[in-house]
């Protein structure tokens, strides 16, 4: 059997006192796309910033393996090294830190992580090109302080720009359509959908269904205080947009 | 009811009486020896009370030393590509017959400092002996630096320049204050005459070894339409003061002060301001970060002073202060006194820690703790390197910042 790229086993976790996870078990194969869906304050953010390693959260019981490898014990910069990904739902303004000034570096960081040279600047330059091509980012975006004064559309492209460029195994996609108007949808949809391959695996974290009309799902699962209450195809998807979440609340309790 | 109770000198305070003398300077010895020098009761000195902190004077250098020697005895601590350097040593001007054209190298006899009641400024006129006179003719290219070091065993040295930039000229000025290893007290003093329609851009940097303790202070007259940039650099010294006065005399003129206090374990610099807008229609913005790691101290005093006739004045001050250890303390003090009333005026004060959303954010991309830190400190600084235009002299100065934060400077 292939060892599925995420896997997590009975994930509890904490902030302060408060339990906000509580046994979330999923498993995703390689090349796989899934969705989890859920109402605001589900717990579905909590899950993407415990698997990306924030701080703030105390893990309480459980696991989760990324290709196999114990992710919990890894710092955040070690387990981006491993091949995790989270685009943020709000990316964070760094003013003063030039865009390619810290994408250099996150790529050097990685590569020197994994034993890899350091890229030289034309081969930077130009992964940094064909990259944001698609994404219609253009270099002088990229001169600008990372995320500063970008509107929602350039935040969210540059997210996907930075996970183009990382080239991570599992991608964890936390709200990325949210301030999205239709035209940037599209285009952050497909930047997704051209990084889709058989060996990357994708969570796709939202409460909207618009999303995956442009990131189709292989599976969807729908979370309610704190855990997965129901998994199946797209179409859960489908359902959940037309009833709400409310008949799912009774298998959460 | 006001009795005077005669202060207990102190062993700096003995010492200077007696350099102060034996230079002949009795009043400015007689001042110390009524009211010592100043403490936290002292307003300006609230929060660098040199009675406690200077707890010893060195010997007064002596100036007809081997100056050729010392010239010789290494190269400069920052050496900026192209730019034009002239020493002073132990508080006397080195010969100079190479100044690029328009800029001229002499000196004087005397302190360029005008009269001032400040214990340091008091100090320096008494004592400095000679002051290096600069006049910038019109626009130069070259960087021209003022090399202030001190030399030798430790040594109390007080030098002086006095700079005219000619109307419509442009420079860029660079002061490097720097010692050899030893407990020195330096004492610097600049006055600048910024003239019409002149475009100016003066560093003062310390980047002594942290056996000395440096003073400095500048002091600005602005003329109208010009543009003045101030930075004024920390990375070096157990203890430090640069003190900045500035006046606007011509209208139209603007001045953007600023600068970068880094202080780590065991040091105590301070960074004090007193901007004057004298006429209508002038601007200024202050703009002071403060960086504290390890026990230490970080001072910021910033006053603004809007004179009557100053209308339309537009000032804004602002001290932002990143504490990187819970030991480390960094006081902020911003005034404004304005006695015009159609004015736009402001300051701000922020303290905090590295945020920790964006240290988050830098990780799971992959960039170390550590290295994270380093991206946004040297984020935070930004705001003050980067308007610097000369690209050799802002790699220094970002090089002087790096070794900073790898706690190799000094």
């Amino acid at each position: 059997m292939t060892t599925p790229i995420l896997e997590i086993r009975n994930l509890h976790a904490r902030i302060e006192d408060r339990e906000i996870l509580k046994g979330v078990n999923l498993i995703i194969p390689p090349g796989e796309v899934h969705a989890v869906m859920g109402r605001n304050g589900s717990g579905k953010s909590t899950l993407s910033y415990v698997l990306a390693g924030k701080e703030d959260y105390e893990i309480t019981e459980g696991e989760v393996l990324l290709d196999g490898e114990n992710l919990l014990e890894m710092e955040p910069a070690e387990r981006a090294a491993a091949g995790l990904f989270l685009a943020f739902q709000y990316p964070i303004e760094i003013p003063g830190v030039a865009t390619m000034t810290f994408l250099k570096a996150a790529m050097n960081a990685q590569r020197k992580a994994r034993g890899e040279g350091e890229l030289s600047t034309p081969d930077f330059m130009r992964a940094v090109k064909t990259a944001g091509t698609d994404l219609h980012i253009d270099t002088d975006m990229l001169k600008r302080p990372l995320n500063v004064g970008f509107s929602g559309g350039e935040k969210k492209r540059a997210e996907v720009l930075q996970m183009a460029l990382l080239q991570p195994k599992m991608c964890i996609l936390d709200e990325t359509d949210s301030g999205l108007d239709i035209d940037a949808l599209q285009v952050v949809s497909k930047g997704v959908n051209a990084l889709r391959n058989a060996g990357r695996s994708m969570l796709v974290i939202t409460h909207y269904q618009r999303l995956l009309n442009h990131i189709i799902p292989d599976v969807v699962h729908v979370f309610s205080d704190g855990k997965i209450v129901e998994s199946g195809d797209k179409s859960l998807a489908l359902q959940l947009e037309a009833k709400g979440y409310a008949d799912f609340d009774n298998a959460a309790a | 009811m006001a009795f005077s109770v005669p202060v207990r000198l102190g062993a700096a305070e003995n010492t200077l009486i007696e350099q102060l003398n034996s230079a002949g300077a009795a009043a400015t010895a007689e001042r110390i020896s009524v009211a010592g020098l100043p403490t936290r009761r002292v307003e300006s000195y609230h929060y660098t009370d040199l009675k406690t902190l200077l707890r010893s004077v060195p010997p007064l250098a002596d100036q007809n030393d081997t100056l050729d020697a010392f010239l010789k005895s290494g190269a400069t601590p920052f050496h900026v590509e192209g730019a034009h350097q002239i020493t002073i040593a132990n508080g006397a001007v080195a010969y100079d017959d190479n100044a690029p054209a328009g800029v001229i190298v002499g000196k004087a006899e005397g302190n360029a400092l005008s009269t001032r009641d400040d214990v340091l400024v008091h100090l320096n006129t008494a004592l400095a002996k000679e002051s290096l006179t600069l006049t910038i003719e019109n626009t130069i290219e070259q960087v021209i630096q003022i090399d202030r070091r001190i030399e030798g065993e430790a040594a109390h040295v007080l030098d002086s320049a006095k700079i005219f930039v000619a109307d419509n000229a442009s420079v860029t000025i660079l002061e490097t204050l720097s010692s050899s290893d030893a407990a020195h007290v330096g004492n610097h003093a600049t006055y600048l005459a910024v003239g019409r329609n002149t475009v100016v851009t003066h560093i003062v940097i310390d980047l002594s070894p942290r056996a000395a303790t440096q003073f400095s202070t500048s002091e600005y007259t602005i003329a109208d339409g010009a543009k003045l940039r101030t930075v004024t650099i920390h990375a070096g010294a157990a203890l430090s003061r640069s003190q900045i006065f500035a006046r606007f005399t011509g209208e139209g003129a603007h001045g953007d002060f600023t600068g970068l206090n880094l202080v780590e374990d065991g040091q105590h610099n301070d960074i004090t301001i007193d901007i004057r807008h004298g006429v209508a229609n002038t601007t200024s913005q202050e703009l002071y970060k403060q960086i504290a790691r390890g026990r230490s101290k970080a001072v910021f005093q910033g006053k603004i002073v809007v004179e009557r006739d100053a209308q339309k004045t537009d000032a804004k001050m602002m001290m932002q202060g990143l504490m990187l250890s819970n030991e480390a303390e960094i006081l902020s003090k911003p005034e404004l006194e304005i006695y015009a009333d159609d004015v736009v005026c402001g300051h701000g004060s922020t303290c905090g820690e590295l945020d920790e959303d964006s240290m988050f954010y830098l990780m799971s991309r992959g960039i170390p703790k550590a290295e994270a830190e380093t991206m946004l400190v040297r984020g935070f600084i930004e705001e003050v390197l980067d308007p610097v235009e000369n690209e050799a002299l802002a790699e220094a100065l970002h090089g002087v910042v790096d070794r900073w934060l790898l706690g190799k400077a000094g």
